[in-house]
């Protein structure tokens, strides 16, 4: 088991590499760099300064020079400084020798993401397990019927119009929820229960609007997954003992139809710090989305790269965790895992 | 309409009431202002003497990427900077020069040296003396080849910086050059004893800077919103308005919302929410002032001289008459901008009072056309030369209202016999691929309406090398000469006869066609008094400090 984990995580590191390479040469293919965007149309500013600025920044080098120079920095983990947002960090906060901190813009970033996203994804589980049960023993009829067209209309509705019209609808019509932001004026003078609540109130249109997408997707796996269980035979054998229908679909066949659950829950982990930029720029909310998308007007290739790699390295471990936790989970998989 | 406004008002302190006994419940925290009566009407039309404190909120689209406006060149840092920072120079309300940190600033008579004298007693927001060692500091560093500033070359043309005293700071130029005394109101004086031996690039002094205007920062929340404090040192003398927030909203509709919800008291309004969304809600008008200020930019339509048929100016005249301004005016900003003549604001002293656009004159447009030797031989409505049609590309970035504007020339150049496609592109794009290769039939772009009226980096011939500004190949001796001419006058009146001039001859040359100069359109709630209307040139906030808030109009706040 080990010699099989140690040897998936070594062939992460080239596969990181090739993938690193063809994002970096991708990024650079698109005309344009930080001296076209950044004060590139401003009759003040002039074509020499900004020549100076393309030898700081090592633009004027050939593109494989500078893939060499962010590898070398890279194997340091280091992930430099964003061309765009005066020098800041990408990665990770920095300390100059008078104390003064300069956060990084992914360790602001990545936070609030992840909240979101959890958060969704927890309500997404949580509304699309019993709906997906329920459609699947109501196979066909009714209430199965009125759930999947629910779904589907919650998954086809384009969220940033749905968004402005609960905005509209809660915060306008009526004062219930505020309308985009992270937290009220005054906020810092709250005590943390008040603020945590400030937060969640905050956070409860963006989560409902991202997870509204989601649900049509996992309840129609769970339906898909009860539907096959419930037509094998040890069901109809514990159908033919007698015992009581919620034993036979909780006990015996929920169970066995979430395994494919965790495959998607280890394909989403990578999802879960990549924010969307609509629904981010509607809700005022400054995540990765807004993060990356505005690196990549901007041409701030540090902060494209540094965003891009973290993203590749998630989208690998989660591969690998959703195969181990499979052969957790299925002895089947673990023995064939293991040969 | 009474009777609606005071059920507004009741619903409005209903929920204040609610919101007030969760907190008190909870935590036994206190508003501010305690309960109001919940039968109260706030009448936001009344008037009220000037008094100091009170909260004014705004939305931006952008969150500035740091304070120090030499390297964070973008609108969003401007905007919050300049409440912090002083300049030498300032512009008042008539976009004439006055003094900001300097009490007087004299010219030599041979125009090459400018001495100001700086107003006695200046301090920095933390009690330091603010002195010339201050200015000369930040020349040097704005000129530090080390600085990733794309501004400094107006600076590096002084050969010479001195502080003979204190209070005195002496520059000289190798020869006269007039837009030097816009470049000293634009540049941000940074505190010697704050950075001296440190990296300007990324010192941590962008993101808490400390200043010497009327304003100084508080608190910046990353991604949410900055605010700040009145300086009680301010060297502008003291402003009214206690704290200044601008929240971060990329989003126009939710900045609109926002608005609508009163949780933010000003904010820039695109033409339909001017035009359109105010006039259909009585109950905005009841809590809000609209603003219309003069534009700070025009769009035009540039033509590509280096490629035929644009070098010929008979073509850029028959197209120049051939497009409706007024028309796109009307359709695309909903008639909130005005036609221009010349690339300066209507108005100011640089504009040229008797230039008047070119008409719509479809017919004249054809016979320039046949004039230049274009027929429709084959009949299908699109004019030939030596069998070649004449067919071209307009090329713009994303910008709603150029790709509208893109739109509707399309059809009227359709009418005198011209087939015109469109092209719409990402900026970096557009300005790598397309700009700077000089790759383009036209292009649908805007340009500043400058304070200062040199305009040498976009029409001067030299300036045509990639990169530079000058992309559309514009090249006219008479302009050249009056462009250097200009530079090198400081006298006021001298250099408006120069660029009445140089207007006069870039309108007639036609390089360009001057489309539309939109307002611009603020919303901002009652309860900030003292703004002048109508705007003045500079706009409505170039006396932002005697803006006031009565205590009665002010927004509850959550304090301790």
């Amino acid at each position: 088991m080990l010699k099989y984990l140690l040897k998936r995580l070594f062939w992460m590191v080239p596969l990181l590499i090739g993938i690193s390479l063809v994002s970096f040469l991708i990024i650079h293919l698109a005309p344009g760099d930080i001296t076209t965007t950044e004060a590139g149309f401003d009759p003040k500013s002039s074509e020499e300064s900004r020549q100076k600025l393309r030898e700081l920044y090592n633009l004027d080098k050939p593109v494989v020079v500078q893939y060499g120079l962010w590898l070398e920095r890279m194997a340091k983990l280091d992930f430099g400084t964003s061309f765009a947002s005066h020098q800041r960090p990408v990665f990770w906060r920095t300390t100059d020798q008078d104390g003064n901190v300069t956060t990084g813009m992914i360790e602001e970033a990545l936070p609030i993401t992840l909240l979101i996203n959890i958060l969704s994804l927890a309500l997404i589980i949580l509304v699309a397990l019993p709906l997906g049960v329920i459609s699947a023993v109501t196979q066909n009829r009714l209430p199965d019927r009125t759930i999947t067209l629910f779904v589907f209309i919650g998954f086809a509705v384009p969220g940033f119009w749905l968004a402005l019209l609960l905005m509209y609808w809660t915060g306008v019509l009526h004062d219930w929820l505020p309308i985009s932001g992270l937290h009220s004026q005054g906020a810092e003078h709250m005590n943390w229960f008040l603020y945590s609540w400030d937060t969640l109130k905050h956070l409860a249109l963006p989560v409902f609007i991202s997870a509204l997408g989601g649900l049509a997707g996992i309840s129609l796996f769970v339906r898909n997954g009860m539907l096959d269980v419930l037509h094998q035979d040890y069901i109809t054998t514990a159908r033919a003992k007698g015992l009581p229908e919620n034993t036979v679909v909780y006990g015996h066949a929920l169970r066995n139809a979430l395994l494919p659950l965790i495959t998607i829950l280890g394909l989403s982990i990578p999802g879960l710090i990549g924010g969307s930029v609509i629904s981010e720029s509607i809700f005022a909310i400054p995540g990765m989305g807004k993060t990356f998308y505005d690196a990549v007007l901007m041409r701030d290739f540090p902060v494209i790269m540094g965003i891009l790699t973290i993203g590749s390295a998630l989208t690998l471990l989660g591969n690998l965790l959703a195969d181990l936790a499979y052969a957790w989970a299925d002895p089947r998989v673990r023995r064939g895992a293991m040969q | 309409m009474r009777h609606d406004g005071s059920r507004y008002a009741h619903h409005g302190s209903f929920i204040l009431n609610s919101r007030f006994v969760i907190i008190l419940a909870l935590t036994g925290t206190l508003l501010a202002c305690g309960n109001p009566p919940s039968t109260r009407i706030v009448d936001y039309d009344r008037e009220y003497p000037p008094e100091n404190g009170g909260t004014m909120i705004d939305a931006t689209r952008g969150e500035p990427s740091g304070l120090i406006t030499m390297i964070a060149g973008e609108a969003a840092a401007s905007a919050v900077a300049q409440n912090i920072f002083s300049s030498l120079l300032r512009y008042d309300k008539n976009l004439e020069f006055e003094g900001e940190l300097a009490e007087s600033w004299e010219v030599s008579p041979d125009q090459r040296v400018i001495t100001f004298k700086l107003k006695p007693g200046l301090k920095w927001a933390d009690g330091q003396p603010l002195t010339s060692a201050d200015v000369l500091f930040t020349w040097k560093l704005i000129t530090d080849d080390k600085t990733r500033t794309p501004y400094g070359s107006d600076y590096k043309l002084v050969i010479q910086a001195e502080t003979p005293d204190a209070r005195t700071f002496r520059v000289r130029y190798a020869e006269p050059y007039a837009p030097a005394i816009n470049s000293w109101a634009g540049l941000d004086i940074l505190p010697k004893h704050l950075l001296e031996g440190k990296d300007i690039n990324n010192t941590a002094f962008a993101r808490n800077p400390v200043g010497s205007h009327y304003y100084k920062l508080d608190k910046w929340r990353p991604g949410e919103q900055i605010s700040l404090v009145r300086n009680p040192l301010s060297t502008q003398g003291p402003a009214h308005i206690e704290r200044l927030v601008s929240r971060f909203i990329p989003d126009e509709a939710s900045q609109f919302l926002e608005l609508m919800a009163r949780n933010i008291d000003t904010m820039a309004l695109s033409p339909v929410q001017y035009a359109r969304i105010f006039p259909a809600r009585p109950e905005l008008h009841r809590q809000f002032s609209l603003y219309k200020e003069l534009g700070n930019s025009y769009t035009y339509l540039g033509f590509n001289l280096k490629r035929k048929p644009f070098n010929d100016i008979r073509v850029r005249k028959a197209i120049n008459y051939a497009i409706d301004k007024q028309e796109l005016i009307d359709g695309v900003l909903l008639g909130m901008g005005e036609p221009v003549a010349s690339p300066y604001k209507p108005g100011t002293r640089w504009s040229n009072p008797n230039l008047r656009p070119y008409s719509y004159d479809p017919q004249k447009a054809r016979h320039l056309l046949h004039e230049a030797g274009f027929r429709d031989t084959n009949g299908d409505g699109i004019l030939e030369r030596n069998g070649k049609p004449l067919t071209f590309e307009i090329l713009t970035n994303q910008n709603k209202q150029r790709e509208m504007s893109a739109v509707l020339i399309q059809r009227r150049l359709k009418e005198v016999g011209i087939d015109v496609k469109i092209r719409v592109l990402e900026w970096a794009s557009f300005i790598g691929r397309f700009i700077k290769t000089g790759d383009f039939d036209l292009v649908l772009l805007g340009w500043q309406l400058a304070i200062d009226p040199d305009q040498y980096a976009i029409w001067h011939s030299s300036q045509q090398a990639p990169g530079q500004f000058n992309f559309i190949g514009y090249k006219n001796q008479r302009v050249d000469k009056l462009l250097e001419r200009g530079r090198m006058e400081l006298d006021p009146d001298k250099r408006m006869k120069i660029y009445h001039e140089f207007a006069n001859i870039l309108l007639e040359d036609s390089p360009i066609v001057y489309l539309f100069a939109g307002y611009g359109l603020q919303a901002m709630h009652k309860r900030v008094k003292g703004i002048d209307d109508p705007a003045p040139p500079a706009g409505i906030g170039h006396n932002s400090q005697d803006w006031y808030i009565p205590r009665p109009l002010r927004r509850t706040e959550i304090s301790q």
